[in-house]
């Protein structure tokens, strides 16, 4: 147990190194990557002369390097020239939407593919598994920004049921449970897009363990005990299926932060996805360092969770 | 019984999404653009906290802080017209500009503006610079009266009543004196200014803004009470005028016709940006001026606005201002129209010859490097173009597609050949030439050879009378096309439609020092 939380600090030393590394081997100064070319030809030269001594990076690596990790345990992840705020204050404000749209697409997504994936094992080779597959495997192949797109000229644009983009209506002045409807409003075209492109994975495992499950000795004695059908698929088939499964959501987990990178921007939703395109198309190195050293860590911090869950959950060992 | 029960819960699934969408669409009536807001749509969305010091350097962020703020003068369709200062006029004699100001202008928290204000805000911006004004060609700002100010100027400046009187935010004293780091003033004081509108909300996360009209603005009542700024792509943007949603929005050119069709209004802008062909003309044989102008000869501008830009932008001007420029851009300059035989003739006349296709000297093959990067859009796709004219030419080229930051990094250091580069800033003063000629950044082309050019390009910064500065540009854009250190190729032609519910237009030589978007703050009043 030791050696894995070690392995894990270590993984996470390496990271830091590289955060720290990787923007002093960029080309260039720094003035140019922050306020781009087009500023430096409107820029007067006494600015560009203060700015550069503001970035005056004169100190030797290792000081350099020291302050850096200390800044970083105080919480401090930069701070952006650009947008002229703390990096942690302009991540903060943008990840709770990353959070309520990948969180609710992970549950969904999984209880319906679990479900589905369930019935369809069980019920392998009829109708209703053979078009369930079909329908799966064609579903599988298109990625969630695909699906993005279909259902935002179709809900949205067509038909105009939907609204466009965001994550709410801007200074609609709305009040109370409307506020709460306008975000679900708002919720509903990148949660489907991300939901059904999840959904594949999902019921294909569960259906795959279900159909192994399905021929095993427990199975026979709950059926010969006479349980009715369904308890015989959920409570013993079903919830032996689930493992697998487990395994595949705590990894998505750990992605939860820019699983929906693609989706956040068709949508302009304004979740950390969107935050990393925007800084990446103004340069704003820090706020993407920033968001680099977040999203690794919560990676690390969740697979760590996992191992030690599964230590608890595996009567093996 | 069981059989299509998943099959018909996927369905129950859409038609959940089907039916919960359509009932709310008739609980919440999200969207309805009342007549007295505005709404413009923007794809970033973010563009800063809107004071003087902290929104960002750019211009989309200047035009979100100038609703508060209020320069000296202003400009509109036509060119300058008074906004703090009533009059203006300049002392030839001492080289000075004396500014008569608005009296009984108040700032929104209802302290009254004075001179002093604007004594107080050129004098802090010497110790605070912005990236707006150059206040180094102030000398002096003095108070004569509490309704007249002097700015004293260091030497003649020609763009001064441009790029300083009508671009730096006057800022209050009374809240300004105490702030000591002004990119960290972020209360709700650093937005007191004397501008039509003031900020309601910033959500910097959703990239919204709203504003309120200033109830007692000095110019005048306000037709728009509200304006909202709220992010949509620009893919949507049409999507959203047509809806209803948004009163403006800048729109993909493809979209025009169709937006047109709906009875939406469209603005044209022609000619504020420019794709350029950077040459490095340190090294042979491009530092051949000759050699330079095979290259323009060979290169179809034409061709190129129509396979990459589809058609949607002007051809580029050899002597760099755009042919929308109308007063400084010098029509009669040579343009080097395509012609593969012109190329041909000079290439012989500098020594090489034709083997297999490709230009030979002295046994070697006449060879150049291509650097191109994807940071603006179609800029692969337009090297590739340039790289097939030149090899039909009889050049070879091999290209090279780099990030935009190395590209930037092998440009400024002139380790390159040839590279597709761009920049803005030209619809404003054409002192934008003396940046781009002879400045030392790597968008420039850093050519002083020729000492006519170097001397107008000086010269004409320090010309008051504007007809003869005019002159003075046209004989610039003569030598710079003679000379060609770099090749303009096309400038893009931008397009904003919008509903009509207010006279959007685009400012002559843009908004403050040169800005092409048109949101000039007074479409908004009665």
């Amino acid at each position: 147990m030791r050696t894995k939380i070690i392995n894990y600090a270590v993984a996470f030393l390496v990271l830091l190194v590289l955060n720290f590394i990787l923007p002093r081997l960029m080309p260039g100064d720094p003035l140019s990557a922050i306020y781009g070319e087009e500023v430096l030809v409107q820029m007067s030269p006494e600015l560009k002369a203060n700015l550069i001594g503001r970035f005056a990076l004169d100190k030797p690596l290792w000081e350099q390097f020291t302050s850096y990790i200390s800044s970083l345990a105080k919480g401090d992840l930069g701070y952006s020239y650009y947008q002229n705020a703390a990096v942690s204050e302009i991540i903060l404000a943008h990840l709770p939407w990353t959070l309520l749209l990948m969180g609710l697409a992970i549950i969904f997504s999984s209880v319906v593919g679990i479900i589905m994936g369930i019935e369809s094992g069980w019920k392998r080779g009829k109708l209703m598994d053979k078009t369930c597959l079909t329908g799966m495997m064609t579903l599988s192949g298109f990625p969630s920004f695909f699906l993005g797109m279909m259902l935002l000229l179709f809900f949205a644009v067509t038909l105009r049921f939907l609204p466009l983009q965001g994550a709410r209506t801007a200074y609609g002045n709305l009040t109370g449970g409307w506020i709460v409807l306008d975000v679900l409003k708002h919720l509903i075209l990148p949660l489907t897009s991300l939901t059904l492109a999840e959904i594949p994975a999902n019921y294909l495992l569960t259906r795959n363990t279900m159909i192994i499950n399905a021929r095993e000795p427990f199975i026979l004695t709950a059926k010969a005990k006479g349980l009715p059908d369904s308890k015989v698929r959920y409570r013993h088939a079903g919830r032996n299926s689930l493992l697998p499964v487990v395994t595949r959501i705590g990894i998505k987990l750990g992605i939860i932060v820019t699983g929906a990178l693609f989706v956040e921007i068709i949508f302009s939703y304004p979740g950390v996805g969107n935050l990393i395109y925007t800084s990446l198309l103004m340069r704003d190195y820090p706020v993407l360092q920033g968001s680099l050293i977040m999203v690794t860590a919560f990676v690390l911090l969740v697979n760590l969770g996992v191992d030690l869950i599964y230590k608890k959950l595996d009567p093996r060992t | 019984m069981r059989k299509n029960k998943v099959v018909l819960s996927i369905f129950l699934v859409f038609l959940t999404i089907f039916l919960v969408s359509a009932l709310l669409k008739t609980d919440i009536s999200y969207g309805k653009t009342e007549a007295i807001t505005y709404t413009i749509a923007d794809a970033t969305g973010d563009w800063g906290y809107p004071s003087p010091y902290t929104h960002y350097p750019r211009g989309p962020g200047y035009v979100r802080m100038s609703f508060i703020f209020d320069t000296l003068l202003w400009k509109d369709e036509t060119g300058f017209i008074p906004l703090l200062a009533q009059k203006w006029h300049y002392e030839e004699k001492e080289n000075a500009y004396i500014f008569s100001l608005q009296k009984g202008v108040s700032w929104h928290d209802g302290r009254e503006f004075t001179a002093k204000d604007v004594i107080f805000t050129f004098n802090y911006i010497k110790k605070h610079p912005t990236w707006m004004v150059d206040s180094s060609i102030v000398e002096e700002a003095v108070e004569i009266d509490p309704y007249t100010v002097k700015i004293y100027l260091k030497e003649l400046y020609a763009p001064f009543l441009n790029n300083v009187a009508c671009t730096l935010p006057i800022l209050p004293q009374h809240i300004w004196q105490e702030v000591e780091y002004p990119r960290g003033f972020q209360k709700d004081e650093a937005l007191v200014g004397t501008g039509p509108y003031r900020l309601c909300d910033y959500n910097r996360a959703q990239g919204t803004y709203l504003y309120q009209s200033s109830p007692n603005y000095y110019l005048g009542k306000l037709k728009v009470e509200r304006i909202k700024f709220i992010k949509v792509s620009e893919q949507m943007a049409s999507a959203a005028l047509k809806r209803g949603e948004v009163n403006a929005s800048s729109v993909p050119p493809e979209a025009v016709k169709d937006l047109k069709r709906w009875g939406l209004q469209i603005l044209t802008c022609l000619g504020s940006w420019n794709a350029k062909l950077m040459i490095n003309h340190t090294k042979e044989p491009l530092s051949s001026r000759k050699f330079r102008q095979a290259l323009a000869f060979a290169i179809n501008r034409e061709e190129i606005v129509k396979i990459t830009q589809r058609g949607y932008a002007t051809v580029g001007s050899t002597g760099l201002i755009p042919p929308s420029q109308e007063y400084w851009y010098n029509p009669n300059i040579e343009q080097y129209s395509y012609s593969p035989a012109k190329a041909q003739a000079i290439l012989e006349s500098l020594g090489y010859h034709r083997k297999n296709g490709y230009y030979w000297k002295n046994g070697e093959k006449l060879r150049l490097e291509l650097l191109t990067s994807p940071q603006f859009a179609g800029f692969i796709r337009l090297a590739e173009l340039v790289s097939q004219q030149l090899e039909k030419a009889g050049i070879a080229v091999s290209m090279r597609i780099l990030d935009s930051k190395s590209l930037d990094v092998r440009v400024g250091s002139w380790k390159f050949d040839l590279a597709v580069s761009g920049h803005g800033a030209l619809s404003g003063d054409p002192f934008i030439l003396n940046k781009v000629i002879l400045g030392k950044d790597f968008i420039s082309a850093r050519y002083d050879k020729n000492e006519l050019l170097n001397k107008l390009l000086s010269d004409q910064l320090h010309q008051m009378d504007r007809e003869k500065r005019k002159e003075m540009m046209y004989k610039i854009q003569k030598i710079y096309a003679q000379e060609l250190p770099a090749l303009t190729l096309y400038y893009p032609t931008w397009y904003w439609a919008h509903d009509g519910s207010s006279n959007l237009y685009y400012t002559q030589d843009g908004i403050a020092f040169g800005i092409p978007i048109p949101l000039n703050k007074l479409c908004f009043l009665e």
